[in-house]
């Protein structure tokens, strides 16, 4: 099971981004700055937007899901009710997991942005996707949240899991990470080497490697690890 | 054509000549043969073919049930074609520019300010149904027929959550209603002559009904 991408390109007037690279199953972190194309290439992986040129092939996966950064974008149902039953889920079940305080009857577009992305989450998670594509997972969630949604994606049976992502503190056991550097995305290989290219690490993770001290994963359990060998 | 206070009355005169009678729809088609740039001025051509394709299934049932199905249809498509032509030549302001001009700035500007609204939610309209296409298709649901009416629901109530937001954020910034704008019009020659000819389309559509 993997995913091939090979000369892949994509364009809108001063912008381009070019990638190359195989997803093999695992979990990836691609990061990149605002506008460096991480949503388009979600889009192209998950199948949903076609390349200007080169291929996305996607080899023994047979279900593919790609989370937008906006929950709203998922929804097809008028309440909550309608929503979780659109994803094949007992509505009380996914309230349940989604953790929010909601009767089945509320307006799916009435929720907080929070709330309505612990939802859409829940409902992702509740099934097993060969290709996950998560475009910014943790956004709009506090701390408790995102580390539920570690625990989820940590918790996946196996796959494709790559994670779009800004975030800076909070991380699930990353396995390769990846970043959109000058319109091309650039493989820094697998943690805890990889940490030693990546260029938008976070502050803390910086900080540890400028101080010589790798951390062996970015969780926040790792990064606590790694900060209690740092001397001084 | 650049003068928005020209395009909005054609586009009037014209829609009023096309629904009087066939004459009026045959003038309103010649109008937008000579006037416009025709087919490139049709910015959305799965929606206006699916919008004729409406029209021709209520041609349809009217010729079934005795009544004059052709008129309908051929009445429709010129409004249809006008409506394309205006849709694709506005830009953002056109309204709000006209509205206070013919009206007024209190109530000319709202009116303007709730066209230009109805219009950025108009153009938003195909983005939306894509996405809603595509979580249906991601949750496995095939888009067809059937799933149409379920995607106008959300559409209608996100489009109604979104005036509430709107509204909330105007009055926020201080909005009491009405206000001023100092557009400057430059009509040219060709643009009047097709306001002639839009007036004259009506005047025959009157006569020849």
């Amino acid at each position: 099971m993997r995913v091939l991408l090979d000369h892949v390109t994509a364009s809108r007037q001063s912008w381009s981004l070019e990638a190359d690279g195989i997803f093999t199953p695992g979990i990836h972190l691609v990061s990149g700055d605002v506008g460096s194309g991480k949503s388009t290439l979600a889009l192209m992986i998950a199948g949903l937007r076609s390349p200007e040129s080169g291929t996305v092939r996607r080899e023994e996966i047979h279900s593919t899901m790609l989370s937008f950064q906006f929950p709203e974008f998922h929804v097809t149902g008028l309440s909550v009710s309608e929503e979780c039953t659109s994803w094949g889920l007992e509505p009380v079940t996914a309230i349940r997991q989604a953790g929010i305080d909601v009767v089945p009857e509320t307006p799916a577009l009435s929720l907080s942005r929070g709330e309505l992305k612990r939802l859409h989450l829940a409902c992702v998670f509740s099934q097993d996707y060969d290709l996950l594509v998560l475009d910014e997972p943790f956004s709009s969630l506090d701390c408790p949240g995102k580390e539920q949604v570690c625990r989820q994606i940590s918790g996946r049976s196996g796959g494709i899991t790559v994670i779009f992502t800004h975030e800076q503190c909070i991380f699930p056991a990353i396995d390769h990470i990846w970043e959109i550097v000058g319109g091309s995305l650039v493989e820094c290989g697998t943690v805890p080497d990889a940490l030693l290219q990546w260029q938008h690490a976070p502050p803390l993770v910086r900080r540890l490697v400028g101080a010589g001290t790798i951390p062996e994963s970015i969780t926040p359990e790792g990064l606590r690890e790694a900060a209690c060998r740092t001397r001084g | 054509m650049q003068d928005p206070r020209i395009r909005l009355a054609c586009a009037f005169l014209l829609s009023i000549a096309a629904f009087i009678s066939i004459a009026g729809a045959i003038a309103a088609f010649l109008w937008w043969l000579v006037f416009t740039s025709r087919w490139k001025s049709i910015r959305h051509f799965r929606a206006m073919l699916a919008t004729f394709l409406l029209f021709v299934l209520v041609a349809a049932v009217m010729v079934f049930t005795g009544t004059n199905g052709l008129s309908y249809l051929t009445r429709m498509t010129a409004i249809l074609l006008v409506g394309t032509w205006v849709y694709a030549d506005s830009r953002p302001g056109d309204f709000l520019a006209t509205g206070t001009w013919l009206c007024g700035t209190r109530m000319g500007f709202e009116l303007g300010m709730i066209a230009e609204m109805a219009m950025g939610v108009a153009q938003g309209l195909s983005d939306d149904f894509s996405r809603i296409r595509i979580a249906m298709a991601q949750k496995g649901q095939p888009w067809g027929f059937r799933r149409i009416l379920p995607a106008g629901r959300i559409l209608i109530c996100d489009a109604l959550r979104g005036a509430d937001d709107t509204a909330e954020l105007l009055a926020m910034r201080g909005y009491r209603g009405g206000g001023t704008l100092c557009t400057r019009f430059s009509p040219q020659a060709p643009e009047i002559a097709a306001g002639a000819c839009a007036t004259a389309a009506l005047v025959f559509a009157f006569f020849l009904r």
